[in-house]
């Protein structure tokens, strides 16, 4: 008998997953399948209800509901649901046709038997989305992504810029090692009329030489290694690493254009990365005009974009953007001191927001203040700190920081208090919680000491740890802030879409992907009086303190470093393209795997937004 | 009067006691639905023939395509497809029209060994069909042929059903609309591309399953009588 089923299989065979299946298991799935009708209206599943089915939209939309009646995720053509249910055995949700559908039915033991027989199949239906999640970061960092870095950087992008030392062949032993001592190298290469004819190494002046009792006054040729292994400065890092493994070297002679060129060595590329960032740091301290400033910090948008191909987590990346800032801004500190003198009384520059949780990703507003000691007369040092904060305020601006649309600056008087004030601030805050108040409270309340004594901040620190921890009233607040920035989940193919303007047909990876995360892992340290700011570290110690379970901070954090990732690697597309990076994508330019596995990060951000507004609400 | 005394009910009765044993006795061991059940509670069984023309007498079936419905879902694991071999050789039109060659219908079974199996699905079930006078008609003509009885059956006819509904809805009925690519269109229903006999009874069944929860909609009952197919 011949079952001719074509169209269904036909469809089915371009909708993910089942375009995982091969061609066998196409060819005869139809012949499982259910077809229902649905007007629109129909309810198809109730929470507490069996469900024996997985169901796949063939025409129309459904949407799944949660039991408050909260929007889960809109469902259309080709799309899959009831696999929860069918995980649980009983419906946890409602699925309602919002349009008239025809829906194919998968019965439950076809399911399983497709689940069984084929992993990557299985695999889309991980029983949390979370668990699927973790997979996915696993598999796109097996795909190369760590190795990145090696594949894309050239050996050449490693290489001193002042060239190789060099010496010659009958220079004598002691001399070529008080030249290594003098330039502060590990190895020199030995050059005859330009060619490389050996490599001597810190490792050969004591194998060979101290150890044999070898007589330093013969010349370098007798214990040189020669005609050493090369590489050449167009071949890329993963050549290099793959050379020095295979010969188990440690140095690497690198030729260009038939010159010696430099060395690398086995710590260069492994340091690769942060050797970039400490290097960017460093010339950071070098530069003492704003002129200089903005040279280095023109690099960071190019850096970030580096990174992120390297493979660079969205963490790393955080660091070292944060790290950039924070010296930029002490550099800025340092040369109003030594524009205006010394400060007349102690004073701590504080930072707040993503720089302070180590979280920046690009160039963003300046977010800053200055807790003055509590010596501080108006009249008597007034001018001194106003002058400071404009003085690095405006230079911030100057970098591409620029000015707080908030005006959340050392330079409004505000924010540039005795202790005593900012105490009285924040006392405010947590027993009156004001919408105003609870804006202020997401900015404040990750805040960091920068420059200056930071016993001051110590000191507002533990106040506010002791004010906030363990208070409901405030907390239950914090917790209705935490839960106004939904993740986009939702219309139209479960994406909840801005519509119209700029940004038409796009959502915000920012404020509906990570200020989600962030704001619940505030709330969390607020309520057990953690001293960590950045998020992550605020979800461990959270878990150390049981606010919240190991499962539900990994599968935040999991869904943390997904759309931060995915944010960046938008980001790092558009500065290729010479864009300005922003924060909104569309999920037409995503590829199936990143929507599907962003649509489970939100997923992840919704159960814990609801598990906290059960918990402080 | 004299119609309903010997309607296909009794009818029904008064074959199994004469009838010898055979598919054609199995068939008839089930009751015909009854035609004032709530439509939800029965099965249906989706039927489409391809034919070689459309007079019963002189045409024949080239392929048998059903699929039944039970619990309001097309079931398509109890869906089958059969090619039946001609006793003749092909007309020429059919053979462009279905894109059946003499070649593929020589490997297919004549009717007489899959007709059993029709019957088979369609005992205790409502007959359903896109203009069922058709298939209705040539599947009376081989239960004559081959078994000597008529097929008594209840059937739906989603072309008739589309006609009335429009027609209650005092909506036009011209321009192809009963047609059943148009029909499906109006209630969202996909199109399918490929046409064979099972594709359409299955087009068919879940135009029925449409026409059905569109009619339905205050949540009341509708018995079998108020849409089943009147012949006449």
């Amino acid at each position: 008998m011949d079952i001719e089923l074509i169209e269904i299989r036909d469809f089915l065979k371009i909708h993910h997953p089942f375009d995982l299946l091969p061609d066998e298991a196409l060819e005869v799935l139809p012949k499982s399948i259910e077809v229902r009708y649905a007007r629109r209206g129909t309810i198809l599943f109730q929470p507490g209800e069996e469900n024996g089915f997985l169901w796949v939209v063939r025409t129309g939309a459904v949407e799944t509901l949660d039991p408050d009646g909260n929007l889960l995720a809109r469902l259309s053509e080709g799309e899959c649901f009831g696999v929860r249910a069918i995980l649980r055995g009983v419906a946890v949700n409602r699925c309602e046709a919002i349009e008239d559908s025809l829906l194919y039915l998968l019965p439950v033991a076809e399911f399983n038997n497709l689940r069984d027989r084929y992993p990557q199949f299985a695999f889309f239906f991980a029983p949390m989305g979370a668990e699927r999640l973790r997979s996915a970061q696993e598999h796109s960092h097996q795909n190369g992504h760590e190795d990145m870095g090696l594949v894309t950087t050239k050996v050449r992008d490693l290489l001193r810029r002042q060239g190789p030392v060099t010496i010659e062949p009958e220079t004598t032993i002691q001399q070529a090692a008080q030249k290594m001592s003098k330039e502060g190298v590990s190895c020199l290469l030995v050059l005859k009329d330009d060619a490389i004819v050996g490599i001597v190494t810190d490792k050969d002046l004591r194998n060979r030489v101290v150890a044999k009792g070898f007589d330093i006054a013969k010349p370098l040729s007798d214990i040189m290694t020669a005609n050493p292994i090369c590489i050449d400065a167009e071949d890329y890092l993963f050549d290099a690493m793959l050379l020095m493994s295979q010969k188990n070297i440690r140095h690497l002679p690198v030729m260009d254009a038939g010159r010696a060129a430099g060395v690398i060595t086995n710590t260069n590329i492994v340091q690769k990365q942060s050797t970039s960032m400490v290097y960017l740091v460093g010339d950071i301290y070098k530069r003492d005009t704003i002129e200089g400033l903005q040279d280095v910090v023109k690099q960071v948008p190019t850096m970030v974009m580096n990174l992120v191909n390297g493979g660079a987590s969205a963490h790393n990346v955080g660091h070292v953007v944060s790290t950039v800032t924070d010296a930029i801004a002490t550099r800025l500190i340092q040369m109003a001191e030594e524009e205006l003198g010394q400060a007349p009384i102690p004073y701590t520059w504080i930072i707040m927001g993503s720089e302070a949780r180590h979280e920046q990703t690009a160039l963003s507003d300046q977010d800053n203040g200055i807790i003055l000691d509590d010596s501080y007369e108006e009249a008597v040092h007034g001018d001194y700190f106003r002058a400071l904060a404009k003085f690095v305020c405006d230079g911030l601006n100057a970098c591409g920081y620029v000015y707080c649309p908030g005006d959340v600056m050392a330079t409004n008087d505000k924010w540039r208090q005795p202790l005593s004030v900012w105490k009285r601030y924040f006392a405010k805050w947590i027993d009156t919680p004001e919408p105003e108040a609870l804006m202020l409270s997401s900015i404040f309340f990750d805040m960091r000491a920068l420059h200056g004594t930071e016993s001051l901040y110590d000191d507002l620190r533990k106040f506010v740890i002791d004010k906030s921890t363990g208070n409901r009233i405030f907390l239950s607040f914090m917790a209705g802030n935490a839960l106004s920035h939904q993740p986009p989940l939702g219309f139209f193919k479960n994406f909840v879409l801005i519509r119209g303007g700029e940004h038409n047909h796009t959502f915000d990876l920012k404020h509906n992907g990570v200020v989600p995360i962030i704001d619940l892992a505030r709330t969390y340290a607020l309520d057990v009086g953690l001293s960590e700011i950045n998020t992550e570290d605020r979800l461990k110690a959270a878990v150390e303190r049981k606010v919240i379970s190991q499962a539900g901070a990994n599968d935040l954090l999991d869904a943390l470093e997904f759309i931060s990732i995915t944010r960046l690697r938008h980001q790092a597309k558009q500065i290729q393209n010479g864009q300005k990076a922003d924060n909104f994508m569309a999920p037409d330019d995503m590829s199936h795997f990143e929507r599907n596995h962003l649509k489970d990060a939100f997923n992840v951000v919704k159960t814990m937004q609801s598990a906290l507004a059960s918990a402080y609400t | 009067m004299w119609k309903r005394l010997f309607g296909p009910d009794l009818r029904r009765e008064w074959y199994l006691i004469r009838m010898p044993d055979g598919p054609m006795k199995d068939y008839y061991r089930k009751p015909i639905p009854w035609p004032e059940t709530d439509y939800k509670e029965l099965e249906y069984l989706c039927i489409d023939l391809e034919l070689t023309g459309l007079n019963p007498q002189t045409d024949e079936i080239l392929s048998i395509g059903f699929a039944p419905i039970v619990n309001q879902n097309v079931v398509l694991s109890e869906a089958a497809h059969y090619l039946v071999r001609p006793s003749h050789a092909l007309p020429e039109e059919s053979v462009i029209v279905h894109g059946l060659t003499d070649d593929r219908l020589a490997e297919a079974e004549p009717l007489e060994d899959i007709l059993p199996h029709v019957l088979k699905a369609l005992s205790g079930r409502v007959l359903l069909a896109h203009h069922a006078p058709i298939e209705i008609g040539f599947l009376n003509v081989a239960c004559e042929r081959i078994y000597g009885y008529p097929l008594l059956t209840r059937a739906v006819d989603t072309l008739e059903l589309e006609k009335r509904n429009r027609q209650q809805r005092n909506q036009p009925i011209d321009g192809g609309v009963l047609r059943l690519a148009k029909a499906r269109e109006v209630y969202n229903l996909p199109r399918y591309r490929a046409h064979n006999a099972l594709v359409d009874a299955v087009a068919s069944g879940e135009l029925f399953l449409a026409q059905t929860a569109h009619k339905a909609t205050k949540g009341e009952t509708i018995t079998l009588r108020e849409i089943m197919f009147r012949n006449k």
